[in-house]
């Protein structure tokens, strides 16, 4: 769709966009570049030499008055439209700046009486036509180029905080709370009853922490160390549901290496333990399966649980999965969740090979 | 004044809460008396019928039936403490008095506060009404509105059943009853092309989980009968009944926590 033009700009130019002062504060209160006040004042003295040069002597000393007086007002003009750039001070200052230059010529003309058709009347003319232009561009320039600025600074910030959050979410969603809590409150039974659990069920959930937690801020890492979270895991999990739970682990070595998004396979079994086996009276087996196929890599998660529910929408954690699979691999890559043949669940992901 | 101990059942299908929930009844009831231990909610309501204990702790998230469902079923018979798991928002929409629930792990000082709450409204072993905090309406109608809140499985459509050597096809609403045989479950079924009766291995408490409760109306701790085959319920004498079915000659009983099913309004 093309977009509409705005023939608002031809009577009343300049950015239609209105900072607040919040905005103004986070993006716009840096002041211009000295490599930007330099040209533009070496611009400007270019300007007014040239002028002088093709004028009679006589006025070289009133035009070099009015130049640095227009210079004043258009810098003064200039600052304010760099730190609130809008129509309405771009239309003000113009308005100032011209209805000045008017006042000034008038005065010009009526201090020398220039005839009509004179070379001089023609000159004094073009100046200030000149002045009137290059003042109304000037500053017409500074208020679109500083409020494009400020609008691109307040975006970034935007998507900065949004990677933020996400990155907070990912955080909150790879250590599950109620995983924490639960698991600590059996541990803490086991051990008053002096249990002989309670041993390998610290070590499970040690060994799940010390492979998770740096997990985090990594973009990727190695299926291989993410395996070992898992097959952790899945180890604190079997031990609380004893034998409902059970679970194969088959990570090609050739699948080992490649590098995918952290937590992704963790989500897809924390899943098929919450949906497929703990709403089975008998349990179910969970099979995790890693290989490689045409130079891709294939990741399998299956549970033998009731399968899906007909017209069921993903989860949270499948939502993020999508999300961060599709950061890292753009539309390379695929998240599928089907129904497997033998009854149960199976979650597959295909993503390109890429090795450290 | 009852001695006879006063006997609870507890529900959780992780077995270290489980235990844990075990030792701190133990310490803040003395003389309670454990009579069964589930690992799901259709084994609690299986033991709750067999054992008929006077107060149930029961997990919130179980498979086959889920806590509150467990509770809808025993419908303010005696009084049920929810014990749920951390992050369980299912119960936070209630304020403690409406339902009464106590977090895992089980804090001492707070089981303890239950408990206290709970040993007014026990019913005695005669059989007297319970002193409930909550009419029984009120009861049902939160528990239905927290029974949104829990998934549970799709309802049954088609049973197959081997008969000899073929696999039998039996539509779910052309069974008249099922009835519990052993480890067995016998479907008795009516249908275009001819009834008869069929066992499947399915065990009947897990079969229940899978019904439309509307259309499958448990009668007995073994028996659960399609409502459209009803034709009367006869009682027979004081806490006897059964049930007459349309067009067969058998009668099936109903027991003494299914009576109210028949109020002959």
């Amino acid at each position: 769709m093309k977009p509409a033009i705005d023939w608002s700009q031809l009577w009343y130019p300049g950015p239609t966009r209105v900072f607040s002062d919040d905005e103004l504060a986070r993006a716009g209160a840096d002041r211009p570049s000295r490599t930007l006040v330099m040209v533009a004042l070496f611009n400007y003295l270019f300007m007014g030499f040239m002028m002088l040069q093709a004028g009679p002597g006589a006025a070289t000393a009133p035009l070099t008055l009015v130049l640095a007086g227009a210079g004043v007002l258009g810098g003064q003009v200039a600052l304010r439209l760099w730190r609130r750039p809008s129509r309405r001070a771009l239309l003000r200052g113009s308005a100032v700046g011209v209805a000045g230059l008017l006042l000034v010529l008038a005065l010009a003309m009526r201090v020398h009486e220039l005839p009509r058709g004179s070379d001089a009347r023609a000159w004094v003319l073009s100046v200030f036509i000149a002045l009137a232009l290059l003042l109304t561009l000037g500053w017409w320039f500074v208020a679109v180029y500083r409020a494009h600025q400020i609008e691109a600074r307040l975006r970034e910030q935007a998507e900065q905080a949004r990677a933020l959050a996400m990155a907070g979410q990912l955080a909150a969603a790879q250590i599950q709370p109620h995983f924490l809590y639960n698991t600590l409150a059996a541990l803490q039974h086991w051990v008053q009853a002096k249990d002989d659990r309670a041993a390998p069920m610290l070590a499970a959930l040690t060994g799940f922490l010390r492979a998770t937690l740096p997990l985090f801020n990594r973009p990727r890492l190695a299926l291989g160390d993410e395996a070992a979270a898992v097959r952790e895991y899945l180890e604190v999990m079997r031990l609380r549901l004893g034998d409902r739970l059970r679970y194969t682990l088959a990570i090609e070595p050739a699948a080992a290496h490649a590098q995918v998004p952290p937590g992704l396979l963790l989500t897809l079994v924390e899943n098929a333990v919450e949906h497929g086996v703990t709403p089975m009276l008998s349990g179910a087996e969970i099979a995790v399966r890693a290989r490689t196929e045409a130079g891709r890599l294939v990741l399998e998660v299956q549970d033998g649980g009731p399968g899906l529910a007909p017209g069921a929408a993903d989860g949270v954690g499948l939502a993020n999965s999508r999300t961060r699979l599709a950061q890292a691999f753009g539309d390379r890559a695929t998240l599928g969740l089907d129904n497997a043949a033998g009854g149960g669940c199976i979650a597959r992901i295909t993503a390109p090979l890429e090795t450290a | 004044m009852n001695t006879a101990p006063v006997t609870a059942l507890i529900a959780d299908d992780e077995e270290a809460p489980r235990a844990q929930l075990a030792a701190a009844l133990a310490q803040a009831w003395p003389g309670l008396q454990l009579v069964a231990q589930c690992a799901n909610g259709v084994d609690a309501w299986d033991a709750f019928l067999e054992h008929e204990p006077q107060v149930c702790f029961l997990d919130i998230r179980m498979p086959g039936m889920s806590g509150i469902d467990v509770a809808r079923r025993i419908d303010g018979r005696v009084p049920v403490v929810f014990v749920t798991a951390f992050g369980d928002h299912a119960l936070a929409a209630f304020d403690a008095g409406a339902v009464d629930y106590v977090m895992k792990p089980v804090d001492p000082t707070r089981l303890a506060q239950a408990v206290e709450r709970v040993r007014p409204r026990l019913a005695a072993r005669t059989g007297a009404p319970a002193a409930a905090t909550l009419d029984p309406a009120a009861l049902q109608a939160l528990l239905a509105q927290l029974a949104g809140n829990v998934r549970r499985p799709a309802p049954l459509q088609v049973i197959q059943a081997g008969v000899g050597k073929e696999v039998r096809l039996i539509r779910v609403e052309e069974v008249v009853y099922f009835e519990a045989d052993s480890r067995y479950t016998r479907v008795v079924y009516e249908s275009p092309t001819g009834g008869g009766d069929a066992l499947i291995r399915t065990p009947l408490k897990e079969l229940l989980a899978q019904l439309d409760e509307a259309q499958f109306w448990q009668v007995h701790r073994s028996v659960i009968v399609n409502q459209r085959h009803i034709a009367s319920a006869v009682r027979v004498d004081e806490g006897q009944m059964h049930l007459v079915l349309r067009g067969r000659p058998e009668t099936l009983p109903v027991s003494r926590h299914f009576q109210a099913l028949f109020k002959g309004q």
